[in-house]
């Protein structure tokens, strides 16, 4: 799972997936704007068969958030 | 620089989309991109579309464009400038990614939020600078009209129509003001219905009502679309209709970012928006290759015989019936058809004069080409007969490696590789808009009669070509093994169904063969191919016996889902190093010519062995002198070590029940 998400945060952030980790955070990420915000809550849903509501959405604000949130999803 | 996606995926959920398949496409697709070479970087964007979900797969395609100088690649510049009521900006990754699977390198406009009005309306507005070669005007009914959708009921209804109407008179407006200043096509969404009718059920009993005054609104728009020319009403309503106007929208983008349409609903939108650019640029595609097996009907006509194949009323066959129907429609509306199948072509001939099931008739095709030559020199023939560019071609087949021929050879066309489902033959065939064009001409509906004529004229021309590289891109894999308990019902139920490829079309029951088992001088071997699409399982039989120095072939055949690929090569290559083990000196092999095994027949012949006397009797009988001739075996087929080793073609299993 952690390898999957690292990879559409790659892919969207115009990031290197090696470089993502707990310290990759939607402030200090220049390419993660709203737009590309959404692009990557879609790609997860996408990927993992989730869906996610809008206090969730808002609540992705770093790349350990998106793990803890998928995580409780998919268990 | 672009970078080759290097890791296999872990592969950890069902939902994962990265399969060796799509990492190949993938691959594939940067590759060509890097080298600028344009036709099979299309072709791989579109396998890799074709892989994984649309919303990854056009990411993926739209990133590297990005980063790729595409001036150096042959593609068509077409400069886009979208004008939306709602956020859009969704669908650059997808216009981009289409467009380049139709040949264009898109440039984008993006107008602000909801700036429509002002940039059409300002003479020196960003939008004429550009200088468009399309514009698409995309109103969402529900940002522009509300007194239509949620407050429908919060103003009489006359009140509602009358603001309808307004509303109407100034896109009129906005539409003469563009033409005043800009002749490039516009594009103009109509009105998708609400989600939740306001009127309930009771809708339909009312004299006035929501639908009704947008229904109203579409027709008024759809009018305005026939008296100006270039503008073109996009049939939004039909296109959120099809998709299902809940699925269509995302109430939590629409709230969150102003973004009502679904992120994955922007691939259908883009395709909508091809159908017009693809038309517009000259690129609409005139010609449908169709294959026969499994494509017009269910089931392989050689092997299954008129009365076996699928084509009826009752499913299977009722799906092969829509299709046909669908591809009829094709033809009316101008689509010249044609056909490439491997098959024999008295007995497509009868199906056509007498199957009650088929929809298509001959004189429906254009050109006929029933062969068992390589697909794409088929296709390429076609072309030239009827005249058309290979890049107006569309070929529909249910096989993979079918498909990947035609396109490894002539990466101009483009090839709908039917889904395994027949029911969604229709969707596959139509999806995408292909064929569609502006308008209708009574010319476009004759025109299949007129090609048909030129192409009777044309003379057939043999085949040619090498086609080493599309045996190689199979990543052939076979495995040979004695027949054994777990294989012996297939052996058994091989030689009584395989008709085409069989030199001898003996067949034999589980007992027959438990028996021949037994005998030491019999090689009964089994043959496994696998290739990149996946594992056929064991689809040919190779079955010899030795006898005074001389190895007899009894039983040769293959599944003709294997056909043409060179595996028979690689049996009789590995049968002769078997028999000079045993010190045989010649091998013998003989042809038993029976109404379907035509593509068998010359196998001997082909492979360099000598035919035996001057035989007017029905058999054939060949023979190689292994002292003098030997079968080399094909260098792209891998061939898999069994357990048994050197001695896998000893009949070694004599205690099956």
């Amino acid at each position: 799972m952690h390898e999957q998400i690292k990879r559409i945060m790659a892919d969207l952030l115009d990031l290197d997936p090696a470089s993502i980790d707990g310290s990759t955070l939607k402030d200090n990420t220049p390419a993660w704007d709203s737009l590309s915000h959404i692009n990557l809550v879609v790609a997860l849903e996408q990927e993992f068969g989730v869906s996610f509501d809008l206090h969730e959405i808002e609540s992705m604000l770093s790349y350990d958030d998106i793990v803890q949130i998928v995580d409780g999803k998919i268990g | 620089m672009l970078q080759p996606v290097r890791s296999l995926p872990e592969v950890s959920t069902a939902m994962t989309s990265e399969t060796p398949a799509s990492l190949r496409a993938r691959n594939s697709f940067l590759a060509s991109l890097g080298q600028g070479d344009t036709l099979n970087a299309i072709q791989a964007a579109r396998a890799v579309l074709r892989e994984e979900y649309g919303l990854r797969a056009w990411n993926f395609i739209a990133g590297a464009l990005k980063k790729t100088a595409l001036d150096k690649l042959d593609l068509k510049p077409f400069r886009v400038a979208l004008l939306s009521s709602f956020s859009i900006e969704f669908i650059h990754s997808p216009l981009l990614a289409f467009g380049f699977l139709n040949g264009l390198s898109v440039q984008i406009y993006q107008a602000g939020f909801g700036q429509y009005r002002q940039e059409i309306l300002d003479p020196v507005s960003g939008l004429y600078a550009f200088h468009p070669d399309a514009v698409v005007l995309a109103l969402e009914g529900r940002d522009l009209l509300p007194h239509l959708y949620r407050e429908y009921l919060e103003q009489p209804p006359a009140a509602a129509a009358s603001i309808a109407k307004q509303v109407g008179d100034e896109i009129a407006g906005l539409v003469s003001s563009f033409r005043s200043r800009s002749s490039a096509p516009l594009l103009i969404h109509d009105f998708a219905p609400p989600t939740w009718p306001s009127l309930g059920i009771a809708e339909g009993t009312t004299e006035f009502g929501q639908i009704k005054e947008i229904q109203n609104f579409n027709h008024a728009l759809r009018l305005l679309g026939r008296e100006n020319p270039s503008v073109y009403v996009v049939d939004y309503e039909g296109l959120v209709a099809r998709h299902g106007v809940q699925s269509w929208y995302d109430e939590r983008m629409a709230l969150y970012a102003g973004a009502p349409i679904a992120q994955v609903m922007m691939g259908p939108l883009v395709s909508e928006y091809m159908k017009y650019f693809r038309a517009l640029t000259g690129r609409s595609k005139k010609c449908l290759v169709l294959d026969l097996d499994n494509t017009l009907w269910g089931g392989v006509l050689g092997e299954d015989g008129m009365s076996g194949i699928a084509l009826g009323p009752n499913y299977p066959g009722s799906a092969f019936v829509a299709f046909q129907h669908a591809i009829l429609s094709l033809h009316r509306r101008g689509i010249l058809l044609a056909l490439a199948s491997k098959n024999n072509l008295d007995e497509v001939e009868r199906v056509f004069a007498s199957h009650p099931g088929m929809v298509l008739k001959k004189e429906h095709f254009s050109s006929i080409h029933v062969n068992w030559g390589p697909k794409s020199s088929s296709v390429r023939q076609i072309a030239g007969q009827l005249n058309i560019g290979l890049d107006h071609i569309v070929v529909a087949d249910d096989n993979p490696v079918e498909c990947e021929e035609i396109v490894g050879q002539l990466p101009m066309v483009t090839a709908i590789c039917l889904p395994k489902q027949p029911e969604k033959y229709v969707e596959a065939l139509l999806q995408e808009g292909l064929f569609d064009t502006l308008s209708l001409s009574a010319e476009d509906q004759s025109r299949g009669a007129l090609y048909q004529q030129r192409a009777q004229a044309e003379a057939m021309r043999a085949s040619t070509g090498s086609i080493e590289g599309f045996y190689r891109s199979l990543e052939m894999e076979v495995t040979f093994a004695p027949v054994s308990g777990s294989s012996l019902s297939r052996a058994a139920q091989l030689t009584q169904k395989t008709n085409q490829f069989n030199v001898t079309t003996i067949r034999r029951s589980e007992a027959e063969l438990t028996a021949l088992l037994a005998d030491p001088d019999w090689m009964l071997t089994t043959v496994a191919v696998r290739d990149r699409f996946g594992d056929n399982g064991i689809v040919g039989l190779l079955f010899a016996r030795i006898h005074s120095g001389a190895v007899e072939i009894d039983t040769f055949l293959l599944s003709c889902r294997v056909i043409g690929r060179t595996v028979e090569t690689a049996m009789l290559a590995r049968l002769c190093d078997e028999a000079r083990r045993r010190s045989a000196t010649v091998l013998r092999g003989r042809v038993v010519p029976t109404l379907k095994n035509l593509p068998s027949r010359d196998v001997f012949e082909k492979h360099g062995f000598t035919k035996l006397g001057n035989s007017n009797t029905e058999a054939s009988h060949w023979i190689l002198d292994l002292a003098k001739d030997n079968i080399a075996f094909p260098e792209w087929i891998r061939s898999a070590q069994t357990q048994s080793g050197e001695s896998s073609l000893r009949a070694t299993c004599t205690t099956d029940a």
